[in-house]
């Protein structure tokens, strides 16, 4: 009876987290004001049966039958990356089966198959027991001895793994005693009990719950592309972040990960993005400094792929940063990396996007950037040579070709050379500053010219200037240096300080 | 001759043919090519918001190919210009040197300067020689007229990058010649892709591109050859917009240059036209 109660309490919260989780994927959004095609206001639920109907009835039901045999029966992805942890994983995961299908499920499977099922020691179940422990084992060699780069053991791979250890010992134990002593057999029948029950509550809330997500995000996958219906990406991509096992492989490959050392914010880490979003979309609140760090963890991304080729859950991750950069970089922080060749890709992607709200970021950012310097706009202004506002070569922090500008006589080679100033009629009135003028307000010292000067953010970096300067003068590098300057004024906090490589 | 090659972001992703046009002309050279999947971004993207970041991106880089004990191929000329950027940087300053160590040492890595890093064109030029190419050349490309792209990373600053003469280059010219095109003199030779501002400004990174592909339509080319993976996106990305405005007449593709000479040395499969 109390059994019978707590398989339906079980069963009840399981049913009802699930539902909870899949009523996400269609609830949750990623507002992308830049993408062309709006939503249909039909639900997306309709919009999703109508892509599953018509799927399941056309040739690319071949592609999930691939899927399944591939990617969910030998997860050949997972061989592809790792050999030891594809063995984890099978051993969990057919260990488990094993254990689910014939003794969990046996009145209803195995005894349908054969009639006379009984047997004192189950040598199989033993067996398949241990294959999970030895599954156990080796997922926690791997996070606590060998310390597997990037993997990161958060309470949900703790619980998972304990809840885990739990049934199968408890099971074993009472196998072992069912014939020594019938006390013990009970105590260990109840705690058996109890963890897969509650084990099987918890599924939906808990890591486990990436035996639904994750095959489900695989098979949406291998029959969607990027021209598939919109609100049926948007409905794949919230899936995609429960699909995620935050098992750290696109961190270990990701271009860009040296970049996380050095600045230390956690947002550039692929997998941790992941976690973050997962409950940014959930309730979309974050705090400045939040913003700020995951604006510009999603930016600063080269978008070489290599995490959508490695993912193991096979999650389309180029389309999902896509996707979300485009929410997170409309938000009203301004971003420095806009600026710099970090955009090649979103620029080479730009028929995909409104053009309205295309150019804001980059404008945005460019307002901030220049707005302390106040004097560039007052041209007739009369300046004192000993301005509070002064820049030197080391508050630039200019540690090659420091000073150099001091050599600058104003030949004007380098705004003559330089294909931005040759594309305007009228360059003062559209980046302020010319290369020489700059390299002038550097040697009087006036910052506000300086680094006010749009100049800056519209260098292509092509060293014309710097190559043809008569004097020696650095100037595109010291263009670098200013545009560094004023990015770490923008951003303090994700801009950890460069001094130490200033020597 | 061994090397380890160094692709960067931009030519897995997208320029695909760059990388299996060179491994196919450098495997006909004698050149044998080392991978090393540990390597990653150059650190080029971040040189505009972030000194430290940048010099510990390339830094690595390096040092793994020390690691190696390999001199370090390119492909790309933003990678090439960063790498020697950085290095050059790393030679000078024993102090940043310092600092660098101390965080390689993590991934039990070190920098000490050992390693060379190549352009792909200068290692065909310098190190196999245009009398080497010209010998694997069966099938050499009849009459095309080639308007050659320098690219700026690799030229300039010439102080770091030893690439060739910034204002008089010649290594490109000739590598297009030994496949039997013809390389035109043309005014915007060694002038900027315009890549680097799309994305960020794009109506002046297309303008310049733009004026590129006119000037070069001018000079009578029938196509520009560029071997830089951002160039080459630059040259498509641009020329496709212009094709699809109906009052733009004109008209000139971009060639990643060792599909040029692969045709030329008659293992490719791409036929060009006249």
């Amino acid at each position: 009876m109390l059994y019978n109660i707590a398989l339906f309490v079980a069963l009840t919260v399981c049913g009802a987290g699930l539902l909870y989780k899949i009523n996400g994927w269609f609830r949750l959004n990623i507002d992308i004001p830049s993408v062309k095609i709006a939503i249909p206001p039909s639900p997306r639920i309709r919009t999703a049966l109508k892509g599953l109907l018509t799927t399941l009835f056309s040739a690319k039901l071949s592609s999930i039958v691939k899927v399944f045999f591939k990617d969910i029966l030998l997860q050949l992805h997972i061989l592809k990356e790792d050999f030891v942890r594809w063995l984890m994983h099978m051993l969990i995961f057919y260990g488990f089966m094993f254990l689910f299908l014939t003794h969990a499920l046996d009145k209803i499977i195995v005894t349908s198959i054969f009639d006379k099922y009984y047997l004192r020691l189950n040598p199989f179940l033993l067996a398949a027991g241990m294959m999970v422990l030895a599954g156990i084992a080796i997922s926690v060699l791997r996070r606590f001895v060998f310390r597997v780069q990037r993997l990161k053991t958060t309470s949900k791979d703790y619980y998972a793994l304990i809840i885990l250890a739990l049934i199968i010992l408890s099971g074993m134990a009472m196998e072992l005693t069912k014939l020594t002593s019938y006390q013990h057999y009970q105590l260990f029948w109840n705690i058996h009990i109890l963890t897969i029950f509650l084990g099987l509550a918890l599924v939906p809330f808990s890591k486990m719950f990436h035996i639904f997500s994750t095959p489900l995000s695989m098979f949406a996958n291998a029959v969607m592309d990027e021209n598939s219906e919109p609100a049926n990406i948007k409905t794949r991509q919230m899936m995609e972040l429960d699909a995620c096992t935050s098992c750290g492989t696109c961190s270990n490959r990701c271009s860009v990960t040296v970049a996380f050392d050095s600045i230390g914010n956690q947002m550039i880490l692929p997998s941790e993005r992941m976690a973050f979003l997962k409950d940014y979309f959930a309730n979309k609140n974050i705090g400045a400094k939040g913003l700020v760090a995951i604006q510009q963890g999603i930016y600063l991304c080269t978008n070489c792929d290599r995490c959508t080729v490695s993912c193991p859950a096979r999650i389309n991750l180029r389309d999902l940063w896509f996707n979300v950069r485009e929410e997170i970089i409309q938000k009203k922080t301004a971003n420095p990396l806009v600026l710099t060749p970090f955009s090649y890709y979103r620029g080479l992607q730009r028929s995909r996007l409104n053009r309205k709200w295309y150019d804001q970021p980059a404008i945005k950012v460019q307002k901030k950037i220049t707005r302390p310097y106040t004097l560039i706009d007052q041209r007739d202004q009369v300046i004192p040579i000993t301005s509070e506002k002064q820049v030197s070569g080391n508050d630039a922090g200019m540690s090659d070709g420091a000073g150099t500008y001091s050599f600058c006589f104003a030949c004007e080679n380098c705004s003559t050379v330089c294909p931005v100033v040759g594309s305007f009629d009228d360059p003062q009135q559209q980046i302020d500053m010319l290369p020489h003028q700059i390299m002038r307000a550097m040697g009087f010292g006036i910052k506000d010219l300086a680094m006010g000067s749009r100049m800056l953010w519209h260098c292509l970096t092509c060293y014309q200037c710097q190559e043809h300067c008569p004097q020696g003068v650095k100037v595109t590098d010291i263009l670098y240096e200013l545009k560094r300057l004023s990015a770490k004024e923008v951003t303090p906090m994700v801009q950890r300080s460069d001094n130490t490589f200033n020597a | 001759m061994k090397f380890s090659l160094f692709l960067g972001c931009n030519i897995p992703a997208r320029v695909q043919q760059y990388e299996s046009s060179a491994r196919a002309v450098l495997a006909e050279l004698g050149i044998e090519i080392i991978d090393n999947p540990k390597f990653k971004c150059c650190g080029n993207p971040i040189r505009n918001t972030d000194k430290q970041t940048f010099i510990l991106m390339a830094a690595r880089n390096l040092a793994l190919a020390e690691q190696q004990g390999q001199n370090m191929m390119v492909l790309c000329k933003c990678c090439f210009g960063a790498l020697k950027n950085a290095a050059f940087l790393l030679a000078k300053n024993t102090l940043i040197l310092e600092n660098v160590n101390t965080f390689l040492s993590k991934e039990n890595l070190s920098y000490t300067g050992k390693v060379e890093v190549k352009h792909f064109l200068s290692v065909l030029y310098h190190e196999i020689g245009i009398d080497a190419i010209k010998q694997k050349i069966r099938e050499p490309v009849a009459e095309i007229k080639i308007a050659t792209h320098y690219g700026c990373h690799a030229l300039r600053p010439s102080e770091v990058t030893q690439f060739d003469n910034p204002v008089a280059p010649v290594i490109f010219d000739e590598l297009v010649r030994v496949t039997g095109a013809k390389s035109i003199e043309w005014p915007l030779k060694l002038e900027c892709c315009g890549a680097p501002l799309l994305g960020v400004n794009d109506d002046l990174s297309i303008e310049i591109t733009k004026k590129k592909i006119a000037a070069g339509i001018q000079a009578g080319a029938n196509y520009l050859c560029a071997a830089c993976p951002y160039c080459q996106m630059q040259f498509d990305h641009v020329q496709q917009i212009m094709s699809s405005d109906p009052d733009s007449k004109q008209h000139l593709s971009s060639i990643i240059y060792p599909r040029l000479l692969e045709q030329a040395m008659g293992i490719g499969k791409t036929q060009y036209e006249g």
